[in-house]
């Protein structure tokens, strides 16, 4: 446990050694105030005059703004988690400290964990702005707490998914140029995945002409795939969260993806042992 | 403290360590030479466990490198070639970070680090950013975060290259001090530094141990003996006469008038006079040649390991 902390308090402390740290937070910084603004400005105007949107009456502040403020800063960590984890492990093989690391008496769990916990404090510094701008909100408006904190939650847990994915690509590569666009693009692959899947009918689409046996079995392969590509996308759970809407299952998604790619990390790491 | 046995490590088909075998006992310091890709930083890493042995053993005060690496790694501090560190990092903080890994009790960090800097010379330099520090404060710092938890063994690849002569010095004074405590293995391309420091000398080449002996043993001369003859004479007169004698096996030149000859016999001088004289050759001088480690090692290295060469022993370290 002291080891673990010993690796992720270095860790961290680099972010703001180095310039990505403050490149990070400077820019989420401005994003979100920026979009928080906005749409801060538009409620105002949409409450004001609720019938010039088409609106019956005063737009539910909750729904209408506070939720998809906090899935768009999820989505935003689909940019800035690359950055934040690419050099976990990839800078270290490339600078050869990997050597160091390895041979202090430090098992691989506490080296992960170590990494792992440094970038979720990044993620922690991020959300702390965030809330700077919630409490804004909270002069104004009543907040219904379960939305406000179970928002939270989502934009902290799908941000560990996010970090937990990019570790594990930094474990596997050398370069962080490398790392840092194979987390992003897979990040986006999930996210683009989202929008396909909405294109997808529900049906069995094999044609008329085939054999029941066939046209069963497509039909299953089809359900599995449609399946996948549904549940899969990183921002598909966090609606209903963010919400307030509390489901095991989201919840499980974000843990399960975060288990997943620590658990991977682990065998990238493992496999200097028998890679050779 | 060391055991190693049958020590192999390939780097796919190609082998950079086979079949070694050493051992280092308490309080040893031991040179590791051989030439480049000759398989020294490969034996170095899996000794501190940092590379796993395709095949054969390896472990430090009793516990086995592959089974038990915590306990191997708690008692051995390494100085890789490279000198990898965080040049971001202010170099106590960097220390202090060393030293809680190492598991230093959280009570006695700042003095271990005090410790260490001091005896590596680090003066005012521990406040600085690595990035910024010259070769030979960087190579300081690789040797004082090994030094940190004052571990039983200590291995230390290539710790003077870079340095300049004074630099050089003052390392080599601070490893033969931290001799009379640590088992050391230190591997180098000087020579010199071998003759000073060390005990017994591990010469390895094309990753097979090639030499392994105290260095009052490697340089008393082995089984032949040489002398070093001026003779005054041209040199195809001096070298039949020198050739014709009872019990030598090679004559060589080495400089105008300078000859070499290598004796089955290291008793054999008086004869080998008396033999160039008969000649009727004039002999200025005769002097008994000590082997210098030198010697001896491009002897061991220029042997040709049976097998080495198809698959390409060299460079393979650096895999």
């Amino acid at each position: 446990m002291r080891n673990t902390w010993a690796v992720c308090r270095r860790e961290f402390a680099s972010y703001f050694q180095t310039p990505i740290g403050y490149v990070v937070v400077g820019v989420l910084a401005l994003v979100t105030g920026l979009a928080f603004t906005i749409s801060f400005t538009y409620y105002a105007k949409m409450s004001q005059a609720p019938s010039e949107y088409a609106m019956t009456g005063v737009p539910d502040f909750e729904e209408t703004l506070l939720s998809p403020f906090l899935v768009f800063c999820g989505t935003l960590f689909m940019f800035l988690t690359p950055l934040i984890t690419m050099r976990l492990l990839a800078e270290e093989r490339n600078r050869g400290t990997m050597e160091l690391l390895l041979t202090y008496p430090l098992r691989d769990r506490e080296i992960i964990f170590g990494k792992y916990l440094a970038a979720l404090g990044m993620l922690l510094v991020i959300m702390l702005l965030i809330g700077v701008d919630l409490l804004v909100l909270h002069r104004f408006v009543e907040v219904e707490p379960a939305v406000l904190w179970f928002g939270l939650l989502t934009v902290f847990l799908m941000g560990a998914a996010f970090i937990s994915l990019g570790l594990f690509v930094s474990a596997m590569t050398r370069n962080q140029i490398t790392a840092g666009t194979i987390t992003f693009g897979v990040c986006l692959l999930l996210f683009i995945l989202g929008t396909l899947g909405e294109d997808l009918p529900s049906g069995n689409p094999a044609p008329e002409g085939l054999a029941e046996g066939v046209r069963t079995v497509f039909g299953f392969v089809y359900g599995l795939f449609r399946g996948v590509v549904l549940e899969l996308p990183m921002d598909a759970h966090a609606k209903n969260m963010a919400l307030g809407i509390v489901e095991p299952v989201d919840i499980a998604y974000y843990v399960l993806v975060s288990v997943f790619f620590l658990f991977l990390t682990f065998r990238a790491l493992e496999s200097r042992k028998w890679r050779g | 403290m060391i055991q190693v046995e049958h020590l192999t490590k390939y780097y796919g088909p190609i082998a950079a360590v086979r079949d070694i075998s050493f051992q280092v006992g308490k309080g040893e310091i031991i040179g590791f030479l051989g030439p480049n890709g000759a398989g020294k930083s490969t034996t170095m890493r899996v000794l501190t466990g940092f590379t796993p042995a395709s095949g054969g053993t390896a472990s430090i005060d009793g516990f086995n490198v592959e089974t038990a690496p915590i306990e191997v790694k708690r008692r051995v501090g390494y100085l890789p070639e490279r000198v990898p560190l965080y040049d971001e990092m202010v170099v106590r903080s960097f220390l202090l970070y060393v030293a809680r890994v190492k598991g230093i009790p959280r009570r006695s960090l700042r003095s271990e680090v005090d410790r260490v800097a001091d005896a590596c010379g680090l003066g005012d330099m521990r406040r600085r950013i690595i990035g910024n520090l010259s070769k030979g404060f960087r190579q300081r710092v690789g040797l004082a975060q090994a030094l940190i938890g004052n571990p039983a063994v200590l291995i230390l690849d290539e710790p003077t290259v870079g340095l300049d002569p004074r630099q050089i010095i003052e390392i080599r004074q601070l490893i033969k001090d931290l001799g009379s405590e640590h088992t050391i293995i230190i591997s180098t391309h000087i020579l010199p530094e071998v003759t000073m420091l060390c005990e017994r000398v591990i010469i390895i080449n094309q990753g097979r141990l090639v030499a392994e002996d105290s260095m009052a043993n490697l340089t008393r001369g082995g089984a032949s003996s040489a002398f070093l003859l001026e003779i005054d004479a041209p040199e195809s007169e001096a070298l039949a006469a020198l050739r014709g004698a009872r019990d030598v096996r090679r004559a060589w030149r080495t400089g105008p008038g300078e000859f070499i000859a290598e004796m089955a016999d290291s008793d054999a001088g008086p004869e080998l006079a008396r033999h160039v004289v008969s000649k009727g050759l004039r002999l200025r001088r005769l002097q008994p040649r000590s082997r210098s480690l030198e010697d001896v090692f491009m002897e061991a290295v220029s042997v040709e390991v049976p097998g080495a060469v198809e698959s390409g022993g060299e460079d393979a370290g650096d895999a």
